[in-house]
Formats: structure tokens, C-alpha cells, sequence
């Protein structure tokens, strides 16, 4: 986007970018390629300290850390739903599932650490393994030989991103979205299957039965004689 | 990259100024306690306080597997409901078998939580 793009109107807000608040296009594509590599710096830092610190509570919280940025990412390239999504589900809910793992988990740090050596080989292929696959990836995208963006669903910038999502997911990917319920029911069951336990002995409060509870049933009138103690 | 997400740019200021002032809630009392008072560290003054047991051990203490439960649940719920938004957003758009997929998606969740529910898994005790 160039200085020279003043009648080009928003695609947002219908608004000359002109009239857009105090920022001319030069402006903010310098702020905007300044706040890419503020996020992308913390994203690989927090990335970095998520694997490399030795708490792993510690390491929960880099990659929170490393959620948030990567949704501050999304945010620039207009992504705003997924960003909004990112934050909710990964930041809200799956960190907090990562922590109670990692709290629950009954394991001594300590010696999986001593263990190092023995796994360095194994871990090193499979690192090496993942590199030579991103290359590929990479490389092939670049070849064109794999005709992602023709497969994609064709954006239409005037619609907003989660409209378009949505047109998306309901018709295209209607099955493919009915299978996602399906595996959250089974996700459901199955978390309660293996964890549940009902335990005896407990006296639970019954709310509905202790507001139907009247004083003639709680109480009763004695007049008892004098000397006389009361029988209940 | 996208006009829209200038609109965010006031909040992106927002959080640097948040992080900036909170930082300077931090420190300055520190440099501040530096320069005043006397600053002589030893061992016994640095240890915690706490009459019979040392007050700090592992902080890793396990739970209870029924906080795993809810939070699993809580994903599930969280979930459905992200799936609500660009479903409502572009109901205009997907017509009747965007609605009926909905439908019957809520009514597989419907299923899921009527389990949970007789099973007695969203009561803690």
C-alpha cells in the first residue's frame, strides 16, 4: 500500500484511507512491518524458552506467551476471527489443560533429565526428520507442485473473515464439520469414562430438596413435663 | 497486509503502556529501597519465616484428576461455541443445511453433555 492510495477506501469500514485516524499508508506499514517483527521476534524467543527452560510450568507459560503473540500475527494479516479463536481456545482453555497435566503428572524431572544421553540419538533423527520434511514442504510450494491455492476456497476481500469462514465450513466442509462434532462427543466420553470416579460415603447437598423442606418437617412442638427430659 | 488490523493498533499502545507502567511499579520501589535502606543480605535473613515446617517446597503438588475432568469439559463447551460464531455470522449465506448441520452438531454436544450430566460428572462431590 502506497502513499499515493488516498481514494482507495477501507475494506472494513467503508472509509477513504485517507479519512482513516491520523495514519497515512507509508505510516503504517512501517508500524505494521515494526509490530510483525516484535511478535515473530517473541513468538521464536518464547518458542525457544518454551523447550529450554527446566520447570515445565515455566515452559506452559512461554508458550501461552508464544499463543498470544502468534495471535497478534493473525491480527496483522487480517485474520482477526482465528486470532480471536487462538486466544479463547488455545490461551484459555488447552494452556490451562497443559498445566493441570503438568501438575498431575507424578514424574521426577530430575532423573528424566539423567536420561538425556540415552534419547539425544533418537531425538536428533527425529529433529533432523522434521527439518528435511519442512525443506520438502517448502520447496514443493515454491516448485508449485502442490496446487494448494487452487484447492482453497477463493477469499473475497469485501467479506469480513469470519463470514467467509463460515460460508466455508457450512457448505464445503459440511461433513468435515459434523465429524468434528463427532470426535468432540467421543473426546467427551472418553475423558469421562477414564477419569471419572464416584466415590462412596460422601453426603452430598441436595439443593432442590433442602428448598422443598418446610418447618412442620424440620421441627416439632414438645411440652414436656417438669423433671422431664425430651425423647427424640 | 490487512487495513483492519491498524484498528488494533490503539491496543497494542495500550499494553506497552500497561507493561511499561507495571514495570515501573516493580522496579522503582526496589531502586528505590536500594538507595534509602541499608542493604545487607545473609542466609537467615532471606529464609522464610514460618513457625515448625519450611514454608517453600515443590510446588508441584498433584491434583486431583476431576480439575482434568472439567477442564476437558470445558474445552468441549468452548469449542461448540466457537463453531457458533461463524455459523450465526453467515446463517444468511449457508441456508437450510448450514442450519440443519448445526443442528444436529449442537445435538451430538446435547448427547455428550446429557452423558456427562447423568453420569454425575459435573458435580464435585
Amino acid at each position: 500500500m502506497g502513499a499515493g492510495l488516498g481514494r482507495e477506501h477501507c475494506r472494513r469500514c467503508a472509509l477513504p484511507l485517507s479519512r482513516q485516524p491520523n495514519l497515512k499508508g507509508h505510516d503504517r506499514n512501517v508500524i505494521q512491518t515494526f509490530t510483525f517483527y516484535l511478535f515473530a521476534t517473541i513468538v521464536i524467543a518464547s518458542g525457544a524458552l518454551t523447550i529450554l527452560s527446566r520447570n515445565p510450568v515455566h515452559s506452559v507459560l512461554w508458550l501461552i506467551l508464544a499463543f498470544f503473540n502468534a495471535a497478534g500475527l493473525m491480527l496483522i494479516l487480517g485474520a482477526e476471527f482465528i486470532a480471536m479463536l487462538l486466544v479463547i481456545v488455545y490461551v484459555g482453555a488447552v494452556a490451562v489443560l497443559f498445566l493441570f497435566v503438568v501438575m498431575m503428572l507424578d514424574v521426577d524431572f530430575a532423573e528424566m533429565r539423567a536420561g538425556f544421553a540415552r534419547y539425544a540419538g533418537f531425538g536428533a533423527l527425529m529433529a533432523v526428520v522434521l527439518l528435511a520434511e519442512m525443506i520438502f514442504a517448502v520447496a514443493a510450494w515454491n516448485a508449485g507442485g502442490v496446487s494448494v491455492a487452487s484447492k482453497a476456497a477463493p477469499v473475497d476481500p469485501s467479506v469480513p473473515n469470519i463470514e467467509a469462514l463460515g460460508t466455508v465450513l457450512f457448505t464445503r466442509y459440511l461433513y468435515i464439520f459434523e465429524a468434528a462434532g463427532l470426535v468432540l462427543l467421543v473426546a467427551m466420553i472418553g475423558a469421562i469414562v477414564l477419569t471419572h470416579r464416584t466415590r462412596s460415603g460422601l453426603r452430598p447437598q441436595n439443593p432442590s430438596e433442602q428448598n422443598r423442606r418446610r418447618p412442620e418437617e424440620a421441627t416439632r412442638n414438645m411440652n414436656p413435663g417438669i423433671g422431664q427430659g425430651v425423647e427424640l | 497486509m490487512a487495513p483492519q488490523a491498524a484498528e488494533y493498533l490503539p491496543i497494542l499502545l495500550f499494553l506497552g503502556v500497561a507493561l511499561a507502567l507495571s514495570a515501573a511499579f516493580v522496579a522503582l520501589p526496589m531502586i528505590a529501597s536500594r538507595f534509602t535502606g541499608s542493604h545487607k543480605p545473609y542466609a537467615d535473613k532471606l529464609a522464610e519465616y514460618e513457625c515448625g515446617f519450611p514454608a517453600f517446597e515443590d510446588s508441584r503438588s498433584q491434583f486431583d484428576v476431576r480439575f482434568y475432568l472439567v477442564a476437558i469439559l470445558f474445552i468441549i463447551f468452548d469449542l461448540e461455541a466457537a463453531f457458533l460464531f461463524p455459523w450465526a455470522v453467515s446463517l444468511g449465506a449457508i441456508g437450510i443445511a448450514g442450519w440443519t448441520a448445526m443442528m444436529i452438531f449442537l445435538a451430538e454436544l446435547t448427547l455428550g453433555y446429557v452423558y456427562a450430566w447423568k453420569k454425575g460428572a459435573l458435580e464435585w462431590e
